[in-house]
């Protein structure tokens, strides 16, 4: 096969003689599974970096922590998912996120909205942001590409100017009832009877759990998500069957801007302010676990459970290297070579795991 | 082909015609202070390497690639050069060429992971940023090298008559060569003709794989020159040089006309579109704004060129074709 050059000309290429979906169930082996290998990956690497430092076990200090990010991380990464989902990209994810903050923060502080009233706010901005961009993109038909990079630098600039309109210190310093404890609780006070919870997993990632659940019915078990599929397999063969594609890039845009609300919001709590630069960081990992779990560029395959594991991988080695004592700096540097390897070895099994299914055929 | 080139002039005369309006709007808001010696020098001093980082987005957009790394490949060439310098007394032309080279070699590898692993090319420059990024803050660490030679930083600093910067001239040769590559030699056809259609391309014996890696070298080489402006412009490099490069450098071509598909070459349009930012850029000085609306006005162009780009390019096709397919609507990047 040829260049990956413009790749809506390539996939025009492939289409005619690839028309079966990518082979990642049923007759794929199980050691070509990427979800798999990532689990054990994820473990491997957890009881190898147990064994060499047993502080990486320490539930407050370390687990807790790393939990809480994996958490957070996961939302962002779904949060990018679903627009995936559909050959999108949203790049504005971490600025919808910072967007939809703001929205809360002036609930917190002009309102006087309580913690979680705050938070529905937020969602809505967030959804009306995304859904924005997504109402843009269908009815233009520019790349999401343009149009969210667009949105982003719209944000970066909006974000800042309200902030410094209408707070002191550049962040909104009302936290609502509530919030700070939220921070610090974990399942460990959380008791039915007698039984409580470890302590050792955050309440916060009962927010990614809801996310993960709510998201995972959509795509298997609802009309909704199997549109939104087969949306970013084909959009043309989506037409022709009666689904309305203009109306699907919107949802699957505003579900990303809920997300990344979401996340914001998860990220507020932990760190305990509301200010601009919330989600800044968001951009690189909200491509490393969708990526790392399976789920296609092109669209038309996700998977949620390799989201949360892909998002793990990556936290727990950025973890584990920096109890190492490997320097901050030195971080992105592993962080960005095993995203590639990762990446090349998933494509030699897959290029593998292919040879084998044409040879039993 | 006639269509798309009356197009694209009119994409370039819009610019220009924006261009001139908001310059003359400037100066009269500024009270004819703009046309003094010393206030043209800072405004084309500034605008060197914004033209450069546009372009070297625009080589690979040609190709229907894009680079994420560009900031990156920039800011670790422009710290290895500083460094070189400063901590190892290595004489500046050769630190300079080394630079060069690092940051070309940094495209190469680019354009040669994307073709060998097949892996999309989003992917890979973001991992190399990543990689990059991490390479730059363990070369500066938290410090900021400054103790090079004198020598490069009055050439950073030198102009032309007082008004035109040495590094502004650099910038458009560098454009000037590189239109001249992109028009007139058989590799810059082929490059256009890749990104363009690739199995078209294919079809008449040319290889992608090549054309992406020539734009992908290209893009780091453009990339080398833009980090030796900056170390002879700005007062000393650190770890946040090309931390803002990526947004300003997807501006200017998209605003410029390219087509993210691939297969346009827009050299002119990319320079005037990185005139029109650096105006907005003034304009913000000119009135003491904060810098935040350079992000909010430039976000809002580059959304409405696309959109009025888009509207244009469909009213042509549903002149010509009866019913285009939403294929546009997908519209994944590669």
């Amino acid at each position: 096969m040829s260049a990956p050059v413009s790749e809506t000309a390539t996939a025009a290429l492939h289409e005619p003689d690839a028309p079966v979906e990518q082979p990642r169930g049923g007759r794929t082996p199980w050691w070509a599974n990427q979800r798999i290998g990532l689990l054990i990956l994820v473990v491997a690497l957890g009881a190898l970096f147990g064994i060499l430092r047993p502080a990486f076990f320490n539930q407050q200090l370390v687990v807790f922590p790393l939990l809480r990010d994996i958490a957070m991380f996961t939302v962002v990464g779904l949060a990018q998912m679903c627009v995936l989902s559909i050959g999108h990209m949203n790049l504005a994810v971490g600025r919808m996120a910072a967007f939809s903050m703001m929205i809360t923060g002036i609930s917190y502080d002009l309102w006087h909205f309580s913690l979680y009233a705050g938070l529905l706010v937020g969602l809505i901005a967030g959804t009306a942001i995304g859904a924005l961009a997504g109402w843009v993109i269908a009815r233009t038909g520019v790349n999401s590409f343009v149009v969210t990079l667009a949105l982003d630098f719209l944000l970066l600039g909006l974000i800042p100017l309200v902030y410094t309109g209408l707070t002191d210190n550049a962040a909104f310093v009302t936290k609502p009832e509530g919030m700070r404890e939220m921070r610090n609780y974990s399942l460990a006070d959380i008791c039915i009877g007698n039984v409580c919870g470890s302590p050792a997993v955050p309440q916060l990632a009962l927010f990614a759990v809801i996310a993960m659940v709510v998201v995972g019915w959509i795509y298997s078990r609802t009309k909704l998500g199997r549109e939104l599929l087969m949306t970013g397999t084909s959009v043309k063969a989506a037409e022709l069957s009666g689904i309305p594609t203009a109306r699907r890039v919107i949802t699957a845009h505003a579900m990303s801007g809920c997300l990344a609300a979401l996340a914001g919001f998860m990220l507020a709590v932990s760190t305990g302010s509301i200010k601009a630069t919330i989600g800044e960081e968001f951009m690189l990992p909200s491509f490393l676990g969708p990526i790392l779990g399976g789920t296609l560029l092109a669209g038309g395959f996700i998977s949620v459970w390799g989201t949360m594991l892909g998002t793990a991988l990556t936290s727990v080695i950025r973890k584990g290297l920096d109890l190492l004592g490997v320097g901050l700096e030195s971080l992105n540097i592993y962080l960005g070579l095993i995203l590639l390897v990762a990446l090349s070895t998933d494509r030699v099994r897959t290029v593998l795991s292919d040879r084998q299914g044409v040879r039993e055929r | 082909m006639k269509a798309t080139l009356r197009f694209a002039r009119t994409t370039e005369m819009t610019l220009l015609v924006i261009g001139v309006v908001f310059f003359v709007f400037l100066v009269i808001a500024s009270h004819g202070d703009l046309l003094e010696a010393n206030s043209l020098r800072v405004l084309l001093q500034f605008l060197a390497v914004p033209v450069l980082i546009g372009l070297a987005q625009m080589v690979v957009l040609a190709v229907g690639q894009l680079n994420l790394a560009v900031g990156a490949v920039g800011g670790f060439a422009a710290c290895a050069m500083g460094v070189l310098m400063a901590d190892h007394g290595v004489p500046v032309p050769l630190a300079l060429l080394i630079g060069f080279l690092l940051a070309s070699v940094a495209g190469l590898l680019n354009g040669l992971l994307v073709v060998l692993t097949r892996i999309n090319g989003f992917i890979v420059t973001l991992a190399t940023m990543t990689v990059l990024l991490g390479v730059q803050y363990r070369l500066v660490g938290t410090r900021t090298v400054d103790a090079y030679p004198q020598g490069l930083k009055s050439f950073g600093s030198y102009a032309v008559f007082g008004v035109l910067p040495l590094i502004f001239l650099v910038a458009l040769v560098v454009a000037g060569l590189l239109a001249v590559m992109l028009r007139r030699t058989v590799p810059g056809r082929q490059l256009l003709a890749s990104g363009g259609n690739p199995i078209a391309a294919r079809l008449s014996g040319i290889s992608n794989d090549r054309s992406v890696i020539i734009a992908h070298t290209l893009s780091g080489a453009i990339l080398g020159v833009a980090a030796i402006l900056t170390v002879a412009s700005s007062p000393g490099v650190n770890k946040s040089i090309g931390g803002d490069w990526l947004l300003p450098s997807f501006a200017a071509p998209i605003i410029g006309g390219a087509l993210l598909t691939g297969g346009s070459a827009v050299v002119l349009g990319t320079v005037l579109a990185a005139f029109i930012v650096r105006f907005v850029d003034t304009a913000r000085a000119e009135f003491s704004l904060e810098p935040s609306w350079v992000n909010f006005v430039v976000g809002t162009v580059v959304l409405g060129s696309v959109v009025l780009g888009q509207v244009r390019t469909r009213r042509q096709e549903r002149r010509t074709v009866v019913k285009a397919p939403d294929a546009a609507v997908a519209g994944g990047v590669s």
